[in-house]
């Protein structure tokens, strides 16, 4: 099962005919590459983000447990560095966002 | 994305959503705060009082973060944050557009911070002591590096900004219309319409967990995040500008 997928996209990827064909025969190969590609990198995005947002809060946490006296400008500063990094998949977002909805990018 | 979104009910021909609504923020705000302002009393109520409230949260804030005598900047800050938070709770209105669900507002936001605060900078120690500090303490030979690349992150601070609130706004705005378009009568409340047994069971038990996951779930993660990046567009403006500001008193010490 899974090697018949992994070997489905290796044949997607090396055979962009195939896709043409599943297009409808527009002649536009780059729309479903848009697609695939604002999937794989929003998923790749989203998982690293949560990674390293999931590192900040557990020190951010534990810093609040060890001095519950700081943990106003503790949280303050977790927040501000919650949304720097968040930021980043961001970008992503806004690049998937680019790939599926402008029309420029689908080249016809 | 008008293909998942409805376009908000009230809309002014030939000028676009955005526009419309950010007018409709700004007449809020303006009849909010002339009706709280009219009377103004010694003992403030009502809505007087929830104004002051608001306010002192915003001094608070500013006094924590930029000292007492960042104080000056409360009318910039707090009209960025009241316009930003009434924006993106608009958008969780049906019927109604959110301004910051648009790239041109939110990015005319982050143009007015990045003139600020350099203006504020400029103003505060003069145009070349200010241009200094692009260099940062290093040695002379890397001064130029450091200036370039400091150039580049300045240049950096409007950008995120701007796609910090845009893409948290439409983030939610996208899951929200995909759910609702799952959920509605082309979703899973049609086929439970449908006349079939299997859609009235399947349906219906799956229309009722979007709509209690929808209310129960979605709506507050939103105003959580309207809120949150409300708070963090005004607290990043507040550090850029105490850093423009505060950069004199560290090089006064150098030299």
């Amino acid at each position: 099962m899974r090697r018949s997928l992994i070997l489905g996209g290796v044949a997607v990827l090396v055979f962009p005919t195939a896709a043409r064909a599943a297009d409808g025969g527009a002649g536009s190969w780059i729309g479903p590459f848009a697609v695939i590609a604002a999937g794989i990198g929003m998923a790749i995005a989203a998982g690293l983000c949560g990674l390293g947002q999931g590192r900040a809060v557990a020190s951010a946490v534990d810093a609040m447990a060890r001095q519950p006296g700081a943990a106003a400008r503790i949280q303050t500063a977790m927040i501000i560095g919650l949304a720097l990094i968040e930021s980043l998949a961001i970008y992503t977002l806004v690049i998937a966002l680019i790939l599926l909805f402008v029309k420029g990018i689908q080249f016809s | 994305m008008e293909a998942l979104e409805h376009p908000p009910i009230f809309r002014l021909p030939g000028i676009p959503d955005h526009v419309t609504y950010t007018w409709l923020v700004m007449v809020i705000l303006a009849a909010i705060t002339f009706a709280a302002s009219r009377n103004l009393q010694l003992v403030p109520r009502g809505l007087q009082n929830f104004l002051e409230v608001v306010l002192e949260q915003f001094m608070q804030m500013i006094d924590d973060v930029m000292g007492h005598e960042g104080r000056r900047y409360l009318p910039l800050l707090a009209t960025l944050g009241l316009f930003i938070l009434t924006s993106n709770l608009m958008s969780l209105v049906p019927g109604l557009a959110g301004p910051t669900g648009n790239l041109n507002t939110t990015a005319a936001c982050a143009i007015v911070v990045f003139v600020a605060y350099h203006w504020i900078g400029v103003r505060k120690q003069g145009a070349l002591t200010y241009l200094k500090h692009f260099a940062g303490p290093v040695p002379l030979a890397l001064k130029p590096l450091m200036f370039v690349i400091e150039i580049i992150s300045h240049l950096a601070r409007p950008l995120s900004l701007t796609l910090r609130l845009f893409g948290n706004m439409v983030g939610g705005h996208i899951l929200l219309a995909v759910i609702f378009l799952l959920m509605g009568l082309d979703g899973l409340i049609g086929w439970a319409l449908s006349g079939s047994a299997v859609g009235a069971v399947v349906g219906g038990i799956g229309g009722a967990i979007t709509i209690v996951f929808t209310v129960g779930f979605l709506y507050p993660l939103k105003i959580l995040v309207a809120f949150l990046q409300a708070f963090i567009f005004v607290m990043l403006t507040m550090l850029y500008i105490s850093g423009a500001i505060e950069e004199a008193e560290h090089h006064s010490e150098h030299h």
